[in-house]
């Protein structure tokens, strides 16, 4: 035991090792706090992915599946669901919902959420769907009927009683309200119901579950027909999560940096480490050491050495994740399985056969007779073996970062093709200044000297702050860019509370209101329900092919239309021009348009309430639907429904508080559809603010990383550092001169590598801008980091450059 | 380590100073060159005290009267051979450093290696680049530890060649601490230190 402890501690004397040891803990500490939520995050993407799509697979059919299908269904565990349109009725009153006929096996997943009160009720969740002779509904159904929990409703030749109320279902898919209210009811109850029969236009929805979800799509996708289609759950997530996913990419990139920074560092220690042991391994051969007690006593130790911090590095991060999970409320067993935790102790252990073991192996060839010659560790060569784990190194943890290559693929390919270009073009640089120096005062001289006469300490030593001040602006820009583009769609003020069926007569009494309890209102929408039925006054069901899936969803029911002059924020024009002053024109949701094949110039007609609309479309636009604010497929020019019966739209932010409030607004205008979405706007703020949390944390370690460079780089060459400065001194130079020489240094190198930083940040951010914020060039003030940084690494340089060298 | 020692050393005198290791030969060569400042007593240059000066003024004042040679070259790596012996002229601001730079470097037979880095130079070669940038500043006196002590014997010979030659040639005055007799005895003066005491070895009488 005391044996192991003096192993483990004795390297610890070593200036070199120390900075070695708090890179791999810095580099164990970001691989597993990533690896670590990732897999966390992943298994909750996942999960709730498929908790929104009701199983791991959804077969999407207008009619029951083919018997052969049914075969292979019926391997899995599987639930029906029959949805349509239909109207119920209460006292005379009509009102068109969205049914949804479950059975005995719904939900698959996730659990769904009731209240037994239309307002301030108790909450409970259940797993399964209501009892026979019962109905669930939306709140939208209770108010616009004047229902209460307990009463009795008619859905077609069926009375059903209302037994709750639904505040959130499982399966909801994408959107978080839908024009018509939910009605839940059990499918034993469907055929009493009279109002499904054969030719009925129905959505026959089959949710599975599957270990396998791939075979399973595979095996179902033969047996497609047109009317059917597959969804799973990464479609879902497509869908749902898109800026999770991007903000996963940028931290896994920021951690792939980080641990390439910590590799640096590594390298530059290692070489120190090299040098001063060489004696030792040339006299422990001269004693007949054979090669292998050599790779035990210097290579074992120094592995043993660094153990710990890995285990020290991995603990800490396992315990960062257990806080994070505790923040953001998550329960159950940590999600990592054998294989993240493999990682996790893999991503150190490759980080150093990467970038020490190779230099480390050199000790092995030192010959005895180095023993004479105290200068022969200079000597010890670099083998090809260096270069070939430096560059398969940053492959295996990008593999083990990002799980796969292909999300991380362009990124890393133009930051490795940079951070390989971009020494290489700044080496001809530093040559030419090389030359040109022999002109220039000695001072100056002796300052680029010391950079462009040490390649092996300048090159990866620029390489790394290069990229890693190329890499934290392009993450900072970016991450901030998507944290914004949130903060912007979620600020603390975002609509809490969504108002349908608003009539003109109402509005001033919703404006009271709103001043009464100083809630915040956003535009009124003009609504009007239609139904698109020509494009260039060709029959639309001809017009447009059947079986494409988005075109058949969107043509199958009444869609909510709108006219409004101004473009609403979250939506870009992507062909065309926005509404000028003319009536008659109307714009088009991009991918709706691309499913219909609609194009500028084409006649669309629509079926309204009080008969036909005709507009050309002159916009397509592309729509934001992650944002909490109403989004309309079809935009008109003002004018468009003076014929129509149009009802409103609008949006608002009420202050925390009880009940109340919303149930004086219920009472004075009861006809009202109020869509309270607190709950998914806290969600949805607490994420922001963890995931801003998770940037600084990450901008922090990665300071600590390009730091952590600096100083090998410093202490790998203090030796001649001290040398020269005592030198210089005995040759009569004053203490201001080496002052000087000293910050020249720093300045040059800082700010070349601010320079080959700006210049990658600038040839990135084309792509970028075309990959993340739709064309749109972001620049900012992130892109002065460079500059900040470099001064930084001058002022460090400068102070600590001249303590490391000793100052006498 | 050094106790009452009492020293002068003339212009253009050569004065070998011996002893064995750890007598102190380079704790004297340091304080003699102002690069160390003694606990007691005064080490005076051209009759000026160093004591007096602060460590600025000391480094001024050995640029301008003291060269060096070691006995590991201690050349700049990073400068050509050429800079290296422009340097202490650079540190003291002349204007024509270059032009007496390349003068010297041709007067130790090295007219062809000036552009060349100290790692592509010999240990020959490389010392006699520390004899130029040692003579360029016609120094008054001249420091040298061991200058042969890393070479061979041919190259060690050519190189006390060149410093006697050179040293009989300025007029400068050379302090010389060495281990080997045959250099020691070159000098117009040897001195041998021991136990911190420097004898004459004529008079085998402490100097002090």
């Amino acid at each position: 035991m005391n044996d192991w402890l003096r192993i483990i501690s004795r390297p610890w004397r070593d200036s070199a090792f120390r900075v070695l040891a708090l890179a791999l803990f810095v580099a164990s500490l970001a691989l597993t706090t990533v690896l670590l939520l990732r897999a966390e995050l992943d298994a909750r993407f996942t999960a709730r992915g498929a908790e929104m799509l009701g199983g791991d697979l959804l077969l999407d059919s207008s009619r029951a599946p083919e018997p052969a299908q049914r075969e292979i269904i019926k391997r899995y565990p599987h639930t029906d669901i029959i949805k349509f349109q239909s109207v119920v009725i209460h006292q005379d009153q009509l009102l068109l919902v969205s049914a949804k006929a479950v059975d005995e096996k719904w939900p698959l997943l996730g659990e769904i959420e009731l209240s037994d009160a239309r307002f301030g009720g108790n909450f409970r969740t259940l797993r399964h769907g209501p009892p026979a002779g019962e109905a669930w509904v939306a709140d939208q159904l209770l108010d616009r009927l004047g229902l209460n929990i307990g009463d009795q409703l008619q859905l077609g030749q069926a009375s059903l009683t209302i037994s709750a109320m639904i505040r959130r279902e499982p399966d909801q898919g994408g959107g978080f309200y839908s024009m018509n209210p939910r009605l839940l009811l059990n499918q034993v109850d469907l055929d009493s119901t009279g109002v499904v029969g054969p030719g009925s236009r129905i959505g026959y929805d089959t949710a599975m579950l599957s270990d396998q979800p791939g075979l399973l799509k595979e095996q179902l996708a033969s047996t497609l027909r047109p009317d059917q289609s597959i969804e799973d759950v990464e479609y879902q997530l497509e869908r749902s999560m898109g800026p999770l996913k991007q903000l996963t990419l940028w931290i896994s990139l920021g951690v792939m940096l980080i641990t390439l920074l910590c590799g640096a560092a590594i390298y530059l220690t290692t070489g120190l480490r090299v040098a001063r042991r060489a004696t030792l391994a040339a006299l422990l051969r001269t004693f007949g050491a054979s090669r292998a007690t050599i790779i035990r006593r210097l290579l074992g130790h120094e592995l043993a050495a660094t153990l710990p911090l890995v285990i020290t590095g991995v603990a800490l991060g396992t315990l960062i994740t257990g806080f994070a999970r505790q923040a953001l409320g998550w329960e159950g067993p940590l999600a990592a399985g054998p294989l993240e935790w493999l990682m996790v102790l893999l991503g150190p252990l490759a980080l150093l056969a990467a970038f020490a073991l190779p230099r480390l192996s050199a000790l092995v060839q030192v010959p005895a007779v180095q023993v004479l010659n105290p200068h022969g560790s200079q000597n010890l060569r670099r083998s090809g073996l260096e270069l070939g784990a430096a560059l398969v190194g940053p492959m295996v943890i990008a593999a083990i970062l990002t799980g796969s290559i292909k999300d991380l693929g362009l990124m890393l390919l133009l930051l490795a093709g940079f951070g390989v270009l971009l020494p290489a073009l700044l080496w001809p640089l530093l040559l030419v200044l090389d030359r040109r120096s022999r002109h220039w005062s000695v001072t100056s001289r002796l300052a680029i000297r010391r950079l462009s006469r040490r390649r092996t300490t300048t090159l990866p030593l620029m390489a790394a702050l290069t990229l890693a001040m190329a890499i934290l602006t392009l993450a900072g820009q970016s991450g901030s860019g998507l944290l914004n583009e949130w903060q912007r769609k979620l600020p603390a003020s975002a609509p809490n509370h969504f108002v349908f069926n608003l009539f003109a007569a109402d509005q001033p009494v919703l404006q009271q209101w709103l001043e009464r309890h100083d809630a915040r209102a956003e535009p009124l929408y003009p609504i009007v329900r239609g139904r698109l039925t020509l494009i260039n006054d060709v029959p639309v069901r001809d017009a447009v092919s059947k079986e494409n899936d988005r075109a058949e969803r969107a043509l199958n029911r009444d869609l909510a239309l709108t006219e409004e002059q101004q473009l609403p924020e979250s939506n870009r024009v992507r062909d065309g021009e926005w509404h000028g002053t003319r009536a008659g024109e109307v714009s088009v949701e991009a991918e709706l348009a691309d499913a219909m094949a609609l194009k500028l110039g084409d006649v669309l007609t629509f079926v309204g309430s009080r008969g036909e609309m005709q507009a050309t479309v002159t916009s397509i636009r592309e729509v934001d639907w992650d944002s909490f604010a109403p989004n309309f497929y079809f935009m008109f020019s003002p004018g468009a429904f003076t014929e129509q019966d149009a009802t409103w739209l609008t949006s608002f932010w009420l202050a925390e508080g009880d009940g109340r409030r919303v149930a004086e607004l219920m009472e004075a205008l009861p006809h009202i559809t109020l869509l309270d979405v607190n709950a998914i706007l806290e969600r949805a703020q607490s994420i922001v603010t963890q995931a801003s949390q998770a940037t600084s944390l990450l901008a922090g370690l990665l300071v600590a990383a390009a730091l952590l460079v600096l100083l090998a780089a410093l202490l790998s060459t203090a030796d001649q550092r001290r040398n020269d400065q005592q030198l210089l001194r005995a040759l009569g130079a004053r203490q201001s001169l080496l002052r000087k020489v000293n910050w020249l240094e720093f300045i040059a190198l800082g700010f070349s590598a601010a320079l080959g930083a700006t210049l990658i940040v600038l040839a990135a951010i084309v792509p970028l801008g075309v990959m993340l914020f739709a064309g749109n060039l972001p620049w900012s003030i992130w892109q002065l980091l460079p500059l900040a940084m470099g001064c930084a690494i001058a002022l460090l340089g400068g102070v600590v450059g001249r303590r490391v060298a000793g100052g006498q | 380590m050094l106790d009452a020692i009492t020293l002068d050393v003339k212009a253009g005198e050569s004065v070998a100073i011996t002893g064995p290791s750890g007598s102190g030969k380079s704790t004297l060569l340091s304080l003699l060159a102002g690069l160390d400042v003694p606990s007691q007593g005064e080490i005076l240059l051209q009759g000026k005290p160093f004591g007096s000066l602060d460590e600025d003024q000391r480094a001024a004042r050995r640029g301008a009267l003291c060269g060096f040679v070691f006995q590991s070259f201690h050349l700049v790596q990073d400068l050509t051979a050429l800079e290296n012996v422009m340097l202490p002229l650079e540190l003291q601001g002349k204007a024509n450093a270059e032009a007496e730079a390349k003068r010297w470097l041709q007067q130790v037979g090295l007219e062809a290696r000036m552009g060349h880095f100290p790692g592509q130079l010999s240990g020959g070669e490389q010392q006699r680049v520390a004899l130029a940038r040692a003579f360029v500043v016609q120094p008054k006196l001249l420091f040298a530890d061991e200058p042969t002590g890393s070479l061979d014997h041919a190259n060690g010979e050519r190189i006390a060649a060149l410093l006697f030659e050179m040293n009989r040639a300025t007029g400068t005055a050379l302090v010389l601490v060495t281990h080997d007799p045959q250099l020691a005895n070159r000098c117009d003066r040897q001195l041998r230190l021991e136990a911190g005491r420097l004898r004459s070895t004529d008079s085998d009488e402490a100097v002090a």
